[in-house]
């Protein structure tokens, strides 16, 4: 029927289609019930898709990974594995925390790699919090000077609540580098940390989403 | 303003970060246990993935494949992704590579949207994605390929054509084509 | 009056008043409702029809129009600002809900489906359900219970309250308490920064279970038996358990970790100015059964403070206690009924 405009759906849904063919397609759907009701039944399997379950397999596969690994505490290397591989503890921080901003939010930062500047493995630590926390205040500050430009498609009361929460994180995130100052090698005070600062991006985020939905 | 789209699939439901970079380090040294934490943690995302990608026969024997694989190759993980991240992608390069074993191109892709309006959702389990996983499983295995590493695991169609071997125009149509024949089976 | 509807446009009437309308739906429809402001409340029977009933001013319209195998309900308004209005939905028990308003607060009893309820002021209570349950609200509470499936529930400035659910669990807020109770569940994961998580439920083999708060207490039920691999870490807060951790590792000064039985499942109890209270399961049913029992007069007093210490309980916890339930009590317990009474006016007086 409308072979032209069903076939482009998937890429719409996307975000693939250029702005002139963006425009197209949705004047064409604003009088085109079977597109939409197709494109719903798209979202919907996309969504189906997203939340599939993971199953583990119903036996108990270990057994036989192990068996072909060798099994136990493995004292004696072969020759090909014997380098021993060991993270610095700046390293773990760093890969922690970008895997938790990573998997909450992380789709506004671009993925970098942290530069550790201390790669002692042992003794104590140069890292603080700026050096990875840069990225994410950018972030954060990009999102408020959003939510200051929308605040307006907002109500008052929303936009009261918005700031009340805000104003809740800010004072957990200061409470966090407070106690992340005196102890600036804690793995839980930086993580922490980071968690909240995700959070906030979240909210706002969030905010920005449902201000532009208003448009 | 788009937001970016990150490299590979974003992974959520992690043990503490550091808890895993550790018993990284530690199974790269050689420690079986610490590997057998590992293989704990992800094996059902890794066995979920194979399924879908593959059928649920082989899945038993390429998921062993992949944490076989991963052992091996765990010095060669220099923590600059986080491990789930790693396993992940390797679990795909086996699955793919066995396909390209097997080799079987005919058939692959849809060339026409796929009659699977008669296939009725049937479960043995009271499990919910029964119906939906089992009509996933009757696509051709290039449109269930791309729709899995799509919109299952979240890469982008220019790494699954790069992986699969095609273009990204193949891998747009496999994937449009594979939504469409799945939005009949949509459990209710 | 039992028709098909292919699309159709009902139109009120011209007083202010309600609208009811009827209608038979293919089997597989699934239900989506937008009301901007409003209540949107959903039941579910046994019957292959769809019965809409709506209440408003004069000046609000409602669309009821199907389209490809979804019913679509929508309230707009004729003219400028919209009016306020309240739904009450009856539809086949199986049928997926899309529910979404910004005003609006969604209710949901009876449904056996999928469910989607999104508003930004506004409570969501939600009993059944299940598949994909998301739940998002930025300034209502969020209540759900005898629900099973991939549960994301979130909330903003208030708190969330799950009961007898199973399956996948994600709960979290920024100012509230987050409640987790008679919970089957091998994935379970709740975070607030203003308030406390409290979890009453399984520890299975393999499950992982993750709880933090900022500002809050922890209490989190471990049954005898369970097979898990505790981590916890607090800045400021003091860890209480009510049965022997044995202790297996430090991480600095703030972090610990315990190994019950086989340690199979993975737990981690966060919180950066709370305490931590580890309790057995009966210990914590028996404390809310009790809560409860007090406070049945009053269904908004969700500010109780769980305090264990049996020693010389006394003064100091009276004053607590009372300290936190006034300072929470007020400023919730109002607003909420300022709201009700605001929305019944507006309506009364939207025309």
């Amino acid at each position: 029927m409308n072979d032209q405009w069903t076939d482009r759906l998937s890429e719409y849904l996307d975000g693939e289609l250029d702005a002139q063919e963006r425009g197209a397609l949705e004047a064409h759907l604003s009088g085109c019930a079977e597109c939409r009701a197709t494109l719903a039944e798209l979202r919907q399997v996309v969504a189906r898709a997203k939340g599939l379950e993971d199953r583990p397999p119903k036996t108990d596969l270990w057994p036989g990974v192990a068996e072909r690994i060798g099994s136990g505490k493995v004292v004696n290397l072969p020759a090909h594995r014997a380098r021993r591989f060991s993270f610095s503890v700046p390293q773990l921080i760093a890969a922690s925390i970008a895997l938790v901003l990573l998997s909450g939010g992380g789709a506004w930062l671009a993925v970098q790699r942290w530069n550790v500047t201390d790669r002692r493995p042992t003794g104590t630590l140069a890292v603080t919090s700026a050096s990875w926390t840069g990225h994410t205040d950018a972030a954060i500050a990009d999102l408020q000077d959003v939510l200051t430009r929308n605040e307006s498609r907002l109500d008052t009361a929303t936009v009261r609540v918005v700031r009340a929460n805000l104003a809740v994180i800010d004072r957990a995130i200061a409470e966090a580098r407070g106690a992340l100052a005196g102890d600036p090698s804690n793995t839980y005070l930086n993580l922490h940390l980071a968690d909240t600062m995700r959070r906030k991006l979240e909210l706002l985020r969030r905010i920005n989403a449902i201000a532009a939905a208003r448009s | 303003m788009a937001p970016l789209v990150l490299e590979g699939p974003l992974t959520r439901d992690q043990p503490a970060a550091d808890v895993v970079a550790v018993d990284t380090a530690l199974a790269a040294s050689g420690d079986a246990t610490a590997f057998e934490r590992l293989y704990r943690t992800h094996v059902a995302r890794i066995h979920s993935l194979v399924r879908r990608m593959l059928d649920a026969d082989e899945a038993d024997d390429v998921t062993q494949d992949v944490f076989i694989r991963a052992w091996n190759k765990l010095s060669t993980f220099r923590g600059e992704s986080a491990f789930g991240t790693w396993l992940h992608r390797l679990a795909v390069n086996v699955v793919l590579g066995r396909r390209k074993a097997v080799g079987i191109e005919r058939g692959r892709y849809v060339t026409q949207e796929e009659p699977l309006q008669n296939v009725s959702g049937r479960s043995d389990t009271p499990e919910l994605s029964m119906d939906f996983e089992a009509a996933l499983a009757r696509l051709p295995e290039g449109a269930r390929q791309v729709f899995v590493l799509h919109d299952v695991e979240g890469y982008r169609h220019e790494e699954i054509a790069r992986m699969l071997g095609v273009v990204p125009g193949t891998s747009k149509s496999q994937l449009h084509h594979a939504r469409m024949a799945l939005r009949r089976h949509l459990d209710r | 009056m039992l028709t098909i509807l292919t699309a159709v446009l009902v139109s009120l009437a011209p007083l202010q008043g309600q609208t009811d309308t009827t209608f038979a739906v293919p089997a597989g429809a699934s239900l989506s409702v937008n009301n901007f402001g409003g209540a949107i409340v959903v039941h579910g029977w046994n019957q292959n029809r769809v019965k809409v009933h709506a209440e408003h001013g004069s000046r609000g319209r409602i669309e009821v129009s199907l389209v490809g195998s979804t019913v679509m309900v929508k309230a707009s308004s004729r003219q400028g600002a919209p009016s306020v209005v309240d739904f009450d939905i009856t539809v086949p028990q199986a049928m997926a809900l899309t529910l979404a308003g910004t005003y609006a607060e969604i209710t949901v009893d009876g449904m056996q489906g999928p469910i989607s309820a999104e508003t930004v002021e506004g409570a969501i209570e939600v009993r059944g359900g299940s598949g994909i349950i998301t739940l998002h609200s930025i300034q209502g509470t969020v209540t759900l219970a005898d629900a099973t499936g991939r549960i994301d529930v979130n909330s903003v400035n208030e708190e969330i309250k799950l009961s007898n659910v199973s399956g996948q669990i994600k709960a979290e807020t920024t100012n509230g308490d987050v409640t987790l109770t008679g919970v089957k569940s091998a994935s379970v994961e709740a975070a607030t920064i203003n308030g406390s998580v409290v979890y009453e439920g399984t520890i299975t083999d393999g499950g992982t279970y993750v709880f933090n708060s900022h500002n809050g207490d922890m209490i989190v039920s471990i049954p005898e038996g369970a097979n898990v691999t505790v981590s916890i870490a607090t800045a400021n807060g003091d860890i209480d358990p009510s049965f022997p951790l044995p202790l297996t590792a430090t991480h600095g000064k703030r972090r610990y970790t315990f190994k019950l039985g086989s340690g199979s499942a993975r737990m981690e109890v966060e919180s950066f100015q709370g305490d931590i209270k580890l309790r057995r399961p009966e210990e914590i049913r028996d404390r809310l059964q009790h809560k409860n029992k007090n406070n049945n007069h009053n269904e908004h007093d969700d500010s109780f403070d769980f305090h264990f210490d049996s020693n010389g309980v006394g003064a100091a916890w009276v004053r607590d206690y009372a300290a936190t339930y006034a300072r929470e009590y007020a400023p919730k317990y109002a607003p909420l009924y300022a709201r009700r009474y605001a929305r019944a006016y507006a309506r009364a007086y939207s025309h």
